[in-house]
């Protein structure tokens, strides 16, 4: 494995009885980069990411993490590894405090590494009170300050922005931006806020019933991301068949909306065929899919 | 070992659940000396409206021997029982609390965990042996009982702490269960299940193999009272003990957690 590489899974997969969850992955993962990993519920990615700490053990296939094959009972590479898998959970009798001096004692950090995390994640007001009276989005503040106490190498993060309000999702992405380029901090991710992994993750792997689909970088999904015309009218369906008979068969009818896909430059001609049909409408737009619209258009989901 | 052993005491800080465990297992001594006293003082019982004739007929002597007999009986029994509480909680919290994730995710060896868990255990159930000790002395006192000898109580001490420790042994399997089962009930019941079969076994000849119908040759219940233990049954305890661990440690190591 390359010392470019942080994790690297190769033909990964994971059987329950007669489910596969994940089948055949294979993942590469740079040093230093925010990887996005997508998919919907039940498509892979929390059992994959189990996988990648040891935590459950492949049916086949191998996973290296940060140079050391993971293997049951390994842990030493886990000293250079911060994680939050799903739900934030904390020892609900013990203070805020008291639950990251364990983690603190376990990894092996300086003693001023408990303290640090407790300013960096906000939680002095909170250093004394017990996790289990902590509000969800404190809660997952101490699960993250929890995952990057020990400063690690690669964080591994499920559903970060769970619990948290706008402004605490907002903190977190320059959180996680800033240790991924100043401090070169590989940052793994999975969220169902697609809008916040577009803004964050220089890479992404989407993942669909166990198989990775595709793996891209920014500039290979602005290429693959399609324009179109957003055309606003409260007869979308009869705007869509409009469009159809004047020879526009890629429109997709939307609330108050029709989506219509290559004709960008045939603006003048698309308002020339509502007009003919006296369809109402509001205005033509040209846009740009989201990485929600792209996902979803991969996977086969409803928008 | 030092960090994980301090981190799973740590884990216990303001818990109740050791102190509701001591005050449970204290009431243990308490219902002894109920039953002494009503021996001792049948008239006033049956005055009371208590148990007094009953407790007559079962030939009870509200001596120290008797005493000190069957309070070992219950730090025996009762503490197989208390144990496997005590052990399903310090592993079965893992999962019924949802942080066995973050425990599984830290750099510590695996099997470090089971060990300190054990050892945090030990110190509990050690603790609560100690304090119920105390209990019934001070109860046998306030009760005045006759026959105290310092010999004795050098025994009677002395076959506490062999039953005890046999409770302890015997609850090793406990922990595997609870980490299999991801809670405290399947530990719970197999415990239940353990000492219904240790009766069992009790009563035939197989007691001093069966390991959980090795506490009945030290209590009496499974023939006459012994105070020392075969070479045989010695072995058998230390390996369950072994066994129950060396599961442990391979659950955690292999088994999958998709807590």
């Amino acid at each position: 494995m390359s010392a470019e590489v942080a994790i690297a899974a190769r033909s990964l997969t994971k059987r329950y009885a007669d489910v596969t969850a994940v089948r055949d992955l294979r993942l590469t993962v740079r040093r230093g980069e925010i990887y996005g990993f997508l998919g919907l519920n039940g498509a892979g990615k929390t059992t994959t990411i189990r996988m990648l700490l040891g935590l459950i053990r492949p049916t086949a296939g191998s996973v290296e993490v940060l140079g050391e094959p993971v293997r049951p009972g390994a842990t030493r590479f886990l000293r250079r590894v911060g994680c939050l898998i799903e739900s934030a959970t904390a020892y609900p009798n013990l203070t805020v405090r008291e639950n990251l001096e364990m983690q603190r004692r376990l990894t092996g950090a300086p003693p001023e590494a408990r303290e640090e995390t407790i300013e960096r994640m906000r939680l002095a007001p909170y250093a004394s009170r017990r996790a289990g009276e902590l509000s969800l989005g404190n809660k997952q503040r101490l699960a993250l300050g929890r995952a990057l106490l020990h400063h690690p190498d690669l964080v591994v993060l499920d559903e970060p922005a769970n619990g948290l309000d706008p402004a605490g999702i907002v903190e977190i992405r320059e959180l996680l931006r800033s240790l991924s380029r100043e401090h070169g901090v590989t940052v793994f991710m999975s969220s169902h806020i697609l809008t916040e992994v577009a803004q964050l993750a220089d890479r992404l792997g989407i993942v669909h019933e166990g198989r990775l689909l595709e793996e891209l970088d920014r500039e290979q999904l602005e290429a693959k991301v399609r324009a179109f015309l957003e055309i606003g009218t409260p007869q979308p369906v009869q705007a869509q068949a409009a469009l159809a008979a004047a020879g526009f068969p890629e429109a997709e009818a939307r609330p108050d909306a029709v989506h219509l896909f290559a004709a960008s430059e045939r603006t003048p001609d698309v308002a020339r065929a509502l007009l003919r049909d006296e369809i109402p409408f509001t205005g033509i737009a040209p846009r740009r899919e989201d990485l929600e619209s792209y996902f979803l258009r991969l996977t086969g989901g409803k928008r | 070992m030092r960090q994980v052993l301090c981190a799973e005491f740590l884990k216990l800080r303001h818990s109740r659940v050791p102190l509701v465990s001591l005050v449970a297992f204290s009431l243990g001594p308490l219902g002894l000396a109920l039953f002494m006293w009503i021996a001792a003082e049948p008239g006033r019982a049956r005055n009371l409206g208590l148990i007094g004739a009953k407790a007559s007929l079962m030939g009870l002597a509200a001596t120290w021997p008797s005493f000190l007999a069957m309070f070992a009986e219950i730090v025996g029994g009762g503490g197989l029982l208390l144990l496997a509480f005590v052990v399903a909680y310090l592993f079965g919290r893992e999962y019924a609390e949802g942080t066995a994730k973050v425990m599984l995710t830290t750099p510590a060896q695996r099997h470090l965990f089971v060990l300190a868990k054990f050892v945090v255990a030990a110190v509990w159930w050690a603790c609560i042996v100690a304090g119920v000790l105390v209990e019934a002395l001070l109860l046998g006192l306030l009760l005045a009982l006759p026959g105290f000898t310092p010999a004795l109580a050098v025994t009677a001490l002395g076959q506490t702490l062999v039953l005890a420790a046999v409770a302890f042994l015997l609850t090793t399997f406990e922990g595997w269960i609870a980490i299999l089962g991801r809670g405290y009930l399947a530990p719970l019941g197999f415990a239940i299940g353990t000492l219904a079969l240790g009766d069992l076994f009790g009563h035939t000849g197989w007691a001093q193999w069966f390991p959980w119908s090795i506490m009945s040759l030290l209590t009496g219940t499974a023939g006459p009272r012994t105070n020392t233990l075969p070479a045989g049954s010695l072995a058998v305890l230390a390996l369950t003990c072994a066994l129950g661990i060396a599961a442990t440690m391979a659950q955690l190591r292999f088994g999958d957690n998709t807590q």
